[in-house]
């Protein structure tokens, strides 16, 4: 099940230059490249006449030249050359992809083109906002996306899958959790309260005393989670919105289906605190790297159950509340797209 | 002793909100570790189930309409 009307990650900026890069997004091929004015352009990796990926040509100026019989196409994806043929037939097209670059992502429009306002790109404004220390990566998951989306709205697995980690025991037996549903969004919130600093966050935050710390997961459709996690000394307000002397991270979350079984997982880690401390991002980073391996593992083996047995049944358990709202979402969502295409196939 | 904020002796608990936008947000829903569904309402007073000829026997509450609508939606 893919949403199609929506903003998606396709890349990071620094990988789409001048030579072509091949992607599948939502099961369909793609080729990326820059014209030579800098410019991102998206389009089917296919030739219109024999199929071949597009993304195994070269760029001749700004035309992506095929590289089985030279056809040559321009930026908005029209074949504009045919080797040994003055006629070009106006079906010598290949679909183009609106892209933007953003956040130092570069972001594809799937659906319908008319639809494509770069306005309704999801905000992950701290991935190069000069206020916040970040650093962004890439992973590759052999797993539905839907089952990325899930882990992101549970607390409860840092428990267990990362136990030696960034987790302990009592996330999964005293927490008090809230989960906030409206019409398309999700926010999990919880606080603990006048508790030690965990060793990172005393590391990095310098805390000598008890905390308030929050964590916070806002869930945006299809597949973006953004995290806000931090602590302050306690007492000094951060519940009631004042957060002082404390400190802030974000943990960025962009998930671009490939297939129904594979997954394009972007992500980025910021950080409010010695913002210019490139060594400090860099190690924080790390930290969540580590756990997000032990995440994939588990991804990777939850679709290994999934394709030898499809469509299990499945018991929810009180923890899963947040992630059962998104699915709910993602649901409607859905049927309402599926809806509208059909009523446009109608007319 | 269960502290206001969650710590102590709670165990996992869950806190359900619809919020169709800023303004308007249901009350809560709490979903406890043993298995019960809390609603959040006013209490029914003797009065006022005499006036609305209610039953005076057992505790009752009154809940805001958009929380059926949040229980419909969510649980």
């Amino acid at each position: 099940m893919f949403l199609r009307n929506y903003w998606y990650v396709a890349a990071s900026a620094s990988e789409v230059g001048r030579k072509p890069l091949a992607r599948i997004i939502l099961g369909e091929p793609v080729v990326f490249f820059r014209t030579e004015d800098g410019a991102p352009v998206a389009f089917e990796d296919r030739c219109v006449h024999r199929h071949l990926p597009l993304s195994m040509g070269k760029l001749v100026g700004d035309r992506l030249q095929c590289h089985y019989h030279g056809l040559q196409y321009d930026r908005s994806g029209q074949c504009v050359r045919i080797p040994g043929q003055d006629r070009i037939p106006p079906n010598a097209k290949v679909k183009a992809y609106p892209v933007v670059e953003r956040y130092g992502w570069l972001w594809i429009w799937m659906g319908d083109p008319a639809l494509a306002d770069p306005a309704k790109i999801t905000d992950f404004h701290w991935l190069d906002d000069a206020n916040w220390g970040a650093k962004s990566s890439y992973l590759y998951v052999n797993a539905n996306w839907q089952l990325i989306v899930d882990n992101l709205l549970d607390l409860t697995h840092l428990a267990f899958v990362h136990e030696t980690t960034i987790g302990n025991s009592a996330l999964a037996e005293h927490a008090t959790v809230k989960v906030t549903r409206a019409p398309n969004n999700v926010v999990v919130t919880r606080w603990i309260i006048d508790q030690p600093a965990p060793p990172t966050f005393v590391k990095v935050g310098g805390f000598t005393s008890n905390v308030d710390r929050w964590q916070i997961i806002d869930f945006a459709p299809p597949a973006f989670l953004r995290l806000d996690v931090g602590a302050t000394p306690t007492g000094t307000g951060a519940p009631q919105g004042r957060r002082v002397g404390g400190i802030t991270m974000r943990n960025l979350n962009a998930i671009t289906p490939e297939t129904e079984k594979t997954s394009h997982y972007f992500w980025g880690q910021a950080h409010d605190f010695d913002v210019k401390n490139a060594v400090l991002t860099e190690k924080i980073f790390e930290q969540i790297q580590t756990a997000f391996y032990e995440d994939v593992a588990v991804f990777t083996a939850q679709q290994r159950s999934l394709d030898l047995i499809p469509d299990p049944p499945q018991l929810d358990i009180n923890a899963d509340t947040g992630v059962i709202q998104a699915r709910r979402i993602l649901a409607r969502l859905h049927e309402e797209e599926q809806a509208a295409l059909h009523a446009t196939a109608a007319e | 002793m269960a502290r206001a904020d969650g710590g102590g002796a709670v165990k996992f608990r869950v806190e359900l909100v619809w919020k169709e936008d800023e303004e308007n947000a249901t009350a809560s829903i709490y979903l406890t570790s043993d298995g019960r569904v809390i609603l959040q309402g006013a209490a029914v007073s003797r009065a006022e189930r005499e006036t609305l000829a209610l039953p005076l026997e057992g505790d009752m509450i009154s809940v805001d309409r958009r929380l059926i609508r949040a229980i419909k939606d969510m649980l």
